[in-house]
Order: C-alpha cells, then structure tokens, then sequence
C-alpha cells in the first residue's frame, strides 16, 4: 500500500469517531432545543385549557376531556406543584405506528377540585431529525473523502517527484558506474536527508568495490611471485643427479601441489574478474568455432581415453562474450566431458543458433543440483588435479551474459545445455 | 650468447641465472629497474628478460628504452598478470614474447632460443646437436644430412629437447609447452609416451644415438653422455 494511501486511510479512521461524535452533539442539541420548544407550548396549552376548565365548572360540575392528545378529568390525587414533563410512547390511530411522545402530566386544583391533565404532542419530527444529522455526517464524510483524494493526487505527483526519480536511481544503479551516481538536491529537507545518505552510501560502496576489485588482483598477482620461485627452485633441484627415487618423488609432488595452487589462484583471479565485469566485450563470437578449436587441442585427451566425438553443428550460437571467457567456458565443459568420462566412452555436442548442448557418458553418479555449480564442490572420487572451481566459473559466465545452463543426468549419460535467455 | 635477466625477486632471479647458464648462455642479473636501464645502455645483449613490476620503474619502460635505441635485442616480458591487456601492451611496445609467473625454467629458455633465432636475422640459424640439425623456418630435421621425416608434435618435442639438453624435463612441463597449459593439469600422460616413442625410433632409425632418456617416474632427458 501506498504510503499516502496509508496515512489519508488513517486520516478518515481517525474522522469516523470524530464525525460521530459531532453527529451525536449536534443530535443531542437539536433535540434539546426541540424538546424547550414543545415543553414551552405544553405548558401554554396547559394553561389555556385550566382557564377553559375554570371557566367552565365555575358553577360546579364537573369537566371531562378524551381526545387521544388531552385527557382531562378529576381525579382524587394530591395537587401537584409543577408539571411533570416526560418522555413515552405512543401510537399513532391511523397507522398504528408507535411514536415518541413528549407528555405533560400535573395535577391541579380548579376550583377546589384536583383535575389530572394530561397532553401529549408527536415527536415524530425528532425520529427525521437523527435520519438529517446521519445523513448531514455522511455527505461531510464523502467530501472529506474525495478532497483528501485530490489532495492526495497532487501531493502524490507533485511532493513525492524528488522521492521517485531518486528510487528509479537506486532500481538502475549499476556497480561498475557507481562513480557517475548523483543524487541531488531537493527542496524538501526529509529528501536531502536521504538523498545525502544515497550519496555517502554510494560513494562508500564504490570505493569498497575498487579496493575489493584491486585486492583481489594483487593477491592475485603478490601470490604467483613466490609461487614461480618455489616452482623454478623444485625444478633446479630436479636436475640434481645425487638425488634418490623417493626425493624425486617429492619433488614431482610438490611441483604438482604447486601448479594445482597456481591454477586455483588464476581460477579465483577470473572469477572475481567476470564477477567485476572486466571482460564487457561488444564482438560477438561463435561458440561452435571456440568448440572446433578446443576438440582439437585436446585431442590428445580424447585419444588417450580412447573417447567417440558426435558432433552436429547446425547453427554458430554466435554471442556477445570475450574471448577468453569463451575459451574458459568451452573448456571446462568440454575438459569435464573428458575427464569424468569412461575410457572408451563418449561425447555429443550439438550447437544451433539457440542451443549449445554437451554430454557425455559416465560412471559417475549424477551431481548433486545443490552442489553442482557451488566452489570447491568436487565430486569425491574427482582427480587430484581438479581446482572445484570450473562449473562455478561456467555458471559465473552464464549468468553474466543472459543465458541459463541446465544438468541432467540419466542411464550413465551426463548432460549440459546453455540457451539463451 | 648474452642475457641479462632482470627481476626484482632475488631467489627467482638466481634459479633463471643458475639454469641459463647452465644451458650456456651468459646472463647478468639485476634487480632493479635503474640498473637494468643501466645496463642495456652500456652493453649489447642477445635477449633480455624483465619483470613488469620492478623497482623505481616499470619493465615496460626498459621494454620501450630497448626499442627507443633500436637495440636488436630479443625482449620476453615475465610477468605475475595474466591479464590480456598487459600482454598486448608489452607485445605491442616491442616485446617478443610474455610469460606469465609461475612458469617452467625449461619453458623460458626454449622461448628465449627461439627469440635469439629469430632476431638472428641473416645469420645461420640451424640448430645443431651432434649429428642431428634442424632447420627452424622449414621445420625439418636431418641426421647426417639425411633427411627424416617428423610429425609436428615430434619436431616441437625435439627442438624443446635441444635447447633444455642434458636437463630433466617433467611431463608437466612438455605437455604444458607442447600441447598448451590446459594440458599442465591432466591426470595422465601417457600420450606423450606415444609421440616420445616415435620421435626417438625415428631418430634412431635414421643413424643418430639413443639421446632420450627416460627419467624413471620423472620425465625424459636429453642427453648424449
């Protein structure tokens, strides 16, 4: 819910008691004044009719008087010093319809006799004056209603327009263009407020992001110099003819454990990079071309584990990427179809202009959905020489560059599919 | 020949020294980016090896001083960034060749017999190794003057054998430089047994002596003693 909608939603709640509780004055008023109004015409009636009644036993005899408004007769009843005024009930003859009455009872002595007179009045016009007052509330209400609705409009086009442009700012912040973002000025001081802190906040999450993004490379880069003198020491040492089977054995190890670091480094390097946007390229290549090369180069691979090649090339699934990550993406995939294949076994690749799908036969059992694309995620009986971080810089790639890539495996054949999205 | 390698990491700097020299080449080393521009003013060398990130300065600069006074010296750029834009910017200054850290002694030295070659312009650039040459820009081998007919994977694997002779190469090292660095990761190789196989009968059928050694769990060494 808006939030103007939400405070004018409050606002009419608010009004509801109030405007009862006017309605319920203003009833009570009006009832009041009508009620002065009709006991002052009672008792001038009541008068009138003891002059009448005076006038008309005055040589004795007595007077009696039915009519459904007067009641007048004697009575034996102590004299009363005023007249009592009250409300009741009665109904009316030619409908049959009960309606409030205002009554005046006194018992007065006229003549030296006690006579009860009773005259009643309708108060039907108070049962129209509570229909008036309601309907007097309710037509207040609407207009309160529909003038806060116009107000609201307004405000809402007009208050709120430095709120708007400053959250369709935010909605197309972009990370690596964070340095251009500007919120300005306003002249609502609730608005500088948070268009200051925007500022701040943008500017403290760009300067975190370039020193992340350059820490991330000179850890990089500070770890493959000791890394090369490590690896260049193990190789002189190597050369030593002096040295037994089980030194040589350790070297190999340690020079294997070394490249395997230094693989790892460049792989957390490349992700970091693609998660950073550094490889934003404008020429599109064919991912069908980058297979071609790839199948070449590991041939030697796909030789050695004595693996069949199916290919069906129908289409280029030409795409915006950079080079290096299509090389990167292509041989994970292709390197993983390898090497979790079976000797013996094979690979199908076909690629149309929508679709690029590689799969190959395994003795592996299907990959876990939830660890498939996490890092370090391998499965347990991977190589040695595997990083962890291959399908998780694939799955890094596709989501940079509006594709999606599904898994499936089924009867000992693995598969992996990229379209576009 | 004359190298001058000049790198800022001192344990590095000796390992490159110790395995040049001791594929015959004459290296001076330095450590820093005023000596080394120092020393490419005072002497001529064959090829120069240097680091990117040096003190008071950047490889880069010595890379471009080397092509300001039209040196004919062979430049290879080490550097710890992989990153593509510093590679075609030193090969676009002048560099002849970039390799990244950390990287096989064996590897640099065969780019850096390659690099001298080629620069060697007009000058005789056969390879020779006993009774066998080979003619780098033909890609042909002979023994004896007799020709022998080699794969390319056999012909890269014997020039690569030449310029690392007598040192033990890993398998690592020979796929990486052969076949590319995807191949430095495999789980086997056992492919290289089958090209290695075939280069030496080749040879061997051909006249020349038994020169590669398996080295046992280790890799071949090329060797004639």
């Amino acid at each position: 819910m808006k939030l103007l909608t939400k405070t004018t939603l409050y606002f009419l709640i608010a009004m509801i008691p109030l405007l009862a509780a006017g309605g319920f004055f203003l009833f009570h008023q009006f009832s009041k004044e009508i009620n002065q109004r009709v006991d002052r015409e009672l008792i001038h009636e009541e008068i009138q009719w003891i002059e009448y009644v005076e006038s008309a036993t005055w040589n004795g005899g007595n007077f009696i008087l039915q009519t459904p408004d007067i009641l007048i007769y004697p009575v034996r009843q102590p004299v009363t010093e005023f007249p009592s005024i009250s409300d009741t009930y009665g109904y009316r003859a030619k409908d049959d319809v009960q309606i409030p009455l205002r009554q005046l009872t006194h018992v007065v002595s006229i003549n030296g006799t006690p006579y009860l007179i009773t005259i009643r009045r309708s108060q039907e016009q108070k049962t129209a004056l509570v229909a008036n007052v309601t309907w007097i509330m309710l037509l207040v209400f609407i207009g309160l209603f529909i003038v806060t609705l116009i107000f609201n409009w307004i405000i809402s086009k007009s208050l709120w327009q430095p709120f708007r442009s400053s959250l369709q700012k935010v909605r197309n912040i972009e990370l690596q263009k964070l340095e251009n973002i500007h919120f300005e000025q306003t002249d609502t001081a609730e608005f500088n407020e948070l268009n200051a802190s925007l500022n701040t906040m943008t500017q403290k999450i760009y300067s975190d992001y370039v020193n992340m993004k350059e820490f991330t490379e000179n850890a990089a880069h500070e770890m493959q110099t000791p890394l090369a003198v490590v690896q260049s020491k193990m190789e002189l040492l190597l050369q030593d003819s002096n040295l037994n089977e089980s030194q040589v054995e350790a070297i190999l190890q340690t020079t294997t454990a070394l490249s395997r670091l230094s693989k790892l480094v460049q792989s957390l390097l490349l992700l970091a990079k693609i998660e950073n946007n550094q490889y934003e390229t404008t020429k599109s290549l064919s991912l069908a071309d980058t297979t071609k090369k790839y199948l070449e180069l590991f041939d030697e691979l796909i030789k050695d584990k004595d693996i069949t090649i199916d290919t069906s090339f129908t289409g280029n699934f030409m795409i915006n990427l950079h080079p290096l990550l299509a090389d990167s993406l292509v041989s994970n995939l292709l390197g993983n179809a390898i090497k979790y294949n079976k000797a013996g076994g094979n690979i199908n690749i076909s690629i149309s202009d929508q679709e690029y799908s590689i799969s190959n036969t395994s003795d592996l059992p299907k990959i876990d959905p939830q660890y498939l694309f996490k890092r370090f995620k391998k499965p347990a009986n991977s190589p040695e020489s595997s990083t962890g971080l291959g399908l998780s810089i694939v799955k890094k790639i596709i989501d940079t560059h509006h594709l999606t890539i599904s898994y499936e495996a089924e009867h000992g054949i693995h598969r992996f599919c990229i379209k576009r999205r | 020949m004359k190298v001058l390698i000049i790198e800022d990491e001192q344990a590095l700097q000796q390992s490159i020294q110790t395995y040049l020299e001791h594929q015959g080449f004459i290296c001076e080393a330095v450590g820093d980016f005023l000596t080394g521009i120092d020393k490419i003013h005072q002497y001529q060398y064959d090829c120069v090896v240097v680091d990117i990130g040096l003190p008071y300065g950047s490889g880069l600069d010595i890379v471009k001083e080397l092509k300001n006074v039209e040196s004919k010296t062979g430049i290879i750029i080490i550097s710890a960034k992989n990153a593509l834009e510093d590679k075609l910017k030193g090969l676009e200054l002048g560099s002849d060749d970039y390799l990244t850290k950390p990287f096989h002694l064996s590897e640099l030295n065969a780019r850096i017999h390659a690099i001298i070659r080629r620069r060697n312009f007009g000058g005789n650039k056969t390879i020779m190794f006993n009774e066998i040459s080979l003619e780098p820009e033909a890609l042909q081998v002979a023994v004896n003057g007799k020709a022998v007919e080699l794969t390319d994977k056999e012909y890269q694997l014997l020039e690569y054998f030449i310029a690392n002779k007598r040192r033990v190469l890993t398998k690592a090292a020979i796929a990486a430089h052969i076949w590319g660095d995807e191949y430095e990761q495999v789980s086997s190789y056992d492919f290289i047994y089958t090209h290695i196989k075939n280069l030496r009968k080749k040879l061997i059928d051909a006249g020349s002596g038994d020169y590669i050694k398996t080295v046992y769990g280790t890799g071949y060494r090329f060797t004639d003693s």
